[in-house]
């Protein structure tokens, strides 16, 4: 009883006001380096800005993170790209294609599209869970890691980490009745939406932004990015 | 009233004074981050891969020398100026204020452990720009006054003598006449209404004067009407090595100058890397450029007469012994003169010219570029990353390694003495003036 109502309101008003704060907070994130002033390169290009900008775009995306060893620096850090590569597919596969999740972008969108039949979106997710893991442990032991590493990397990694584990949780039936853990999932989702625009979550928007930047860099030189 | 104020003012001033090279830096930093910095460290996932780009990294697995760790600085000063969460870690003391121990760390690592080679931009997965971002890093710290005391005495040579090896006009002349005796070639100066301005480095006017004489003969050979001036005739940019807009645009505006002066229609770059990045890829950002002036490199001006029939080369001239090419960072990776050496090395060498690996834009840079082989100290470094290069063209069984920029040969005739090899270095100039018909 107690579960039905708190869900109701992880997945109502808590889910929209953590997406209110999400959109406001990326706005702003946005805005804020758009305001902060850019200056004109007035450097004469001697290739295409936008040639170099598209093919950094279809490198970055299509192929590099799955064959990095182009640029020969696979070897030396195989489990990060690997991992990391991984985690971003099965991120997306999750969020686009599981079931559940398309009719939450339906509710909002007004339209749908086909999903994955559950068990692979469920093979999906125990591959995200232990290539997070994976990083988790990559984070603790690589010296340059180690070095970098912040609070607040531990943070995001937790963050995102929970919405994968209570999801997982609830798909498959484990340990907790159903209620209770549609609810801790959400509270981890609310969490996430909120955490993304305080923290480095926000690359997924600043990357078109360094993308660009370095794919117009090379253009303008006339260099393969 | 007054008593109290002065005590307040003072406290003030002792605490300024404390501060006052941090405060100098973290202002520099603050002016450098327009959107296009910032936009960029926040796009940063700290994920770390850049480290594997970096040849300082690679050869000693320090992880300071990772390039993240070299934008740090500038993080730390963009968020706990700029952003909400920087100012609460500041406040809470979760993250330090930056002071002048943090400045001399980053100066040793951004001046001495880099050479802006940009290699780590192209292995960052957000393609973050770091090597532009690293030159602001250093700029900072030269605002702030924290440069390596031999790049420092480097840049006042270049201010006061014209030189950053301290060349005068009259050694300059005498060492030129030398030249034009010594390998019979001629040297036009000053000459007005020349067509192209040709300026050399340091370097080469020191160490590697057969470049300058196979230039010389490359460009009188194809009929080219050129000169040199006195007046701009350092084609070396010290206050780009470290990262000084001031600096770079008085040494840009001596050459842009002699230009003018001179009435001619493009400046060509010598064998030198950074002065390319600076005069072709930065000085319209930095300076009023003069109307109708290009900038060209020696290797784009040999290929286009060797294209153009202007100079013929002997086939096969140096098909004895592997021969492979080193891509400089700021000529090849930066600069897109990456297809025309491999085009006359297939004339020169058709049998015996081999790659390294890694090779073109994604080439490991020498280990001596930006600046870093003016300081004695970074020595050990310098060699220790060299030694990528040392097996690269082990590998291959390389005989003989040419370049076209002369910092790198600098750094390829000192690390191969360092490592006892036999591999010889060469200028492609030199290579290509040997073998003209």
């Amino acid at each position: 009883m107690a579960w039905d109502e708190l869900l109701r309101f992880l997945r109502g008003p808590m889910f929209y006001a953590a997406l209110v704060f999400f959109l406001f907070g990326m706005f702003f994130r946005l805005f804020r380096v758009v305001l902060l002033g850019w200056q004109r390169d007035r450097v004469p290009s001697k290739g295409s800005k936008i040639g170099g900008v598209v093919i950094t775009y279809l490198k970055s995306i299509l192929i590099l993170p799955f064959i990095p060893w182009v640029k020969l620096t696979f070897n030396k850090n195989a489990l990060t790209y690997v991992a990391g590569g991984v985690f971003h597919l099965s991120l997306f596969g999750i969020i686009f294609f599981g079931a559940p999740h398309m009719l939450v972008w339906k509710s909002i969108l007004g339209f749908g599209w086909p999903t994955l039949p559950a068990p692979y979106v469920d093979w999906l997710a125990a591959i995200g869970i232990i290539s997070l893991v994976a990083l988790l442990i990559n984070r603790l032991v690589h010296p340059v890691l180690k070095k970098i590493t912040r609070t607040a990397d531990w943070f995001n990694w937790t963050i995102v980490f929970l919405p994968f584990i209570t999801g997982y949780v609830m798909s498959r039936h484990l340990w907790f009745e159903y209620q209770a853990a549609f609810s801790l999932h959400m509270i981890a989702v609310d969490l996430l939406l909120i955490w993304i625009p305080l923290s480095r979550i926000s690359h997924f928007m600043l990357y078109f932004f360094s993308r660009t930047i370095h794919g117009a860099q090379f253009g303008k030189r006339a260099v393969t990015p | 009233m007054n008593a109290e104020s002065a005590v307040s003012a003072n406290v003030v001033e002792t605490g300024k004074a404390k501060s006052t090279r941090s405060e100098t830096a973290v202002n520099a930093l603050i002016r450098e981050t327009g959107g296009w910095v910032a936009s960029q460290l926040e796009a940063c996932t700290r994920c770390g891969l850049c480290a594997d780009g970096c040849h300082y990294y690679q050869a000693t697995g320090e992880p300071s020398y990772s390039p993240v760790w070299k934008i740090e600085i500038l993080r730390r000063a963009y968020e706990q100026r700029f952003t909400l969460g920087g100012r609460l870690r500041l406040a809470v003391g979760l993250e330090k204020p930056i002071t002048d121990e943090d400045l001399e760390h980053w100066s040793k690592i951004v001046f001495e452990a880099c050479t802006v080679c940009n290699k780590c931009s192209l292995v960052c997965p957000m393609g973050i720009d770091l090597g532009p971002i690293i030159h602001r890093v250093r700029g900072a710290l030269t605002a702030a006054g924290v440069t390596p005391k031999d790049l420092h005495d480097a840049v006042q040579k270049q201010i006061e003598i014209g030189s950053p090896l301290g060349l005068t006009l009259d050694r300059y002349q005498e060492r030129l006449e030398w030249i034009t005796d010594e390998w019979e070639v001629d040297i036009p100066m000053n000459k007005k209404g020349a067509d192209t301005l040709v300026a050399f480095t340091s370097i080469e006017m020191m160490k590697f004067p057969s470049t300058i004489a196979a230039i010389a003969t490359i460009l009188n050979k194809a009929g080219e009407n050129w000169t040199i001036s006195t007046k701009g005739r350092e084609m070396v940019n010290f206050g780009f090595f470290e990262g000084s807009d001031e600096h770079t645009r008085l040494f840009l505006s001596r050459l842009f100058d002699a230009a003018k002066e001179l009435g001619v229609k493009r400046i060509m770059v010598s064998e030198c890397g950074h002065a390319y990045d600076a005069l072709r890829w930065t000085a319209a950002n930095l300076v009023q450029v003069p109307k109708g002036l290009t900038v060209t490199h020696i290797i784009a001006v040999m290929t286009d007469y060797i294209r153009s029939g202007r100079i013929k080369l002997k086939k096969g001239a140096y098909d004895n012994g592997t021969i492979t090419f080193h891509d400089a960072c700021k000529i090849q990776r930066r600069g897109s003169h990456i297809k025309e050496p491999r085009e006359i090395l297939k004339m020169l060498a058709p049998n015996s010219f081999k790659e390294l690996t890694p090779n073109r834009e994604q080439s490991i840079c020498c280990g001596g570029g930006g600046g870093v082989i003016s300081i004695k100290e970074a020595d050990p470094l310098r060699f220790a990353a060299f030694g990528l290069k040392m097996d690269q063209m082990n590998k291959i069984g390389a005989k003989t390694v040419c370049m076209v920029c002369s910092n790198c040969l600098l750094q390829f005739n000192d690390g191969l003495d360092y490592y006892k090899s036999d591999i010889k270095a060469r200028s492609l100039s030199d290579l290509v003036s040997k073998a003209m018909e």
